[in-house]
């Protein structure tokens, strides 16, 4: 299967309430990605709220300039969330179920768990 | 930002639209060998529930190919249309995603020929590089 068909799905609860649309998919890789990366798997779908567009990353990092640009994008982008592979019950042609009590993790990009 | 918790992980991460995707190709030599069109990952269970601790899908390839028509006019190209580079070939995602050396042949950039050979070639002094 290839990854690009995941984009732009609309993703529903487990009670079939609408959450938002694909607009990333997160990968882990166990090295650096810079020096011969290992296989990276899926560790979840970035989700929008609002928009089914990516957009130069702001709403996953804390860069804040150009002010202007960067307000725009984080308002654009608001309730971007992360939801968990263990998290996704179904996923169709159309749209991704998520299961009963999913957990939101912040869509942000950050270092390894320690 | 928001104050949602942080999911716990190992590893780098890499978000595949924003890292990975529309990425330029190099070939063992530096030279560009076509773009990152797509990845290809583990079959897993479509249309179907995913049943508890299915394990995530694992990318198994970089997909490159002639995409110039569909991202112009939409649709998808066929099959057919696209290279798969298995990922054990890649030697390093930054900027730009590095190959090791290989015997695969590209042929992604047939477009960029075809406009050399038969567009650019015409123009007045289209046949040198400006200095």
């Amino acid at each position: 299967m290839q990854l690009s068909r995941f984009l732009g799905l609309q993703v529903v609860d487990a009670a079939q309430h609408p959450v938002g649309t694909v607009v990333d998919v997160r990968l882990t890789v166990a090295g650096s990605p810079e020096k011969d990366p290992p296989a990276p798997r899926v560790l979840g779908l970035v989700i929008s709220p609002h928009t089914r567009a990516s957009f130069l990353g702001y709403e996953r990092s804390n860069a804040d300039a150009p002010v202007m640009i960067a307000a725009l994008l984080r308002w654009w982008h608001r309730g971007t969330f992360l939801a968990a592979w263990d998290d996704v019950a179904r996923v169709g042609s159309d749209l991704v179920r998520l299961r009963a009590g999913y957990t939101r993790y912040s869509a942000a990009l950050r270092e390894p768990s320690r | 930002m928001t104050d949602l918790p942080n999911m716990p992980h190992r590893g780098r991460l890499l978000d595949a639209r924003l890292h990975l995707l529309d990425r330029q190709l190099l070939d063992d030599d530096g030279d560009p060998v076509g773009i990152v069109d797509d990845l290809e990952l583990t079959d897993f269970p479509l249309d179907e529930d995913i049943s508890t601790g299915t394990a995530a899908p694992r990318v198994t390839g970089i997909i490159s190919g002639q995409v110039v028509g569909t991202r112009i006019f939409g649709g998808e190209p066929p099959r057919s249309r696209l290279q798969e580079i298995p990922w054990d070939l890649v030697r390093s995602v930054d900027t730009v995603v590095e190959l090791k050396p290989t015997d695969m042949t590209f042929d992604g950039g047939w477009i960029e020929r075809w406009m050399r050979d038969r567009v650019i070639k015409h123009i007045p002094g289209g046949t040198h590089a400006a200095e």
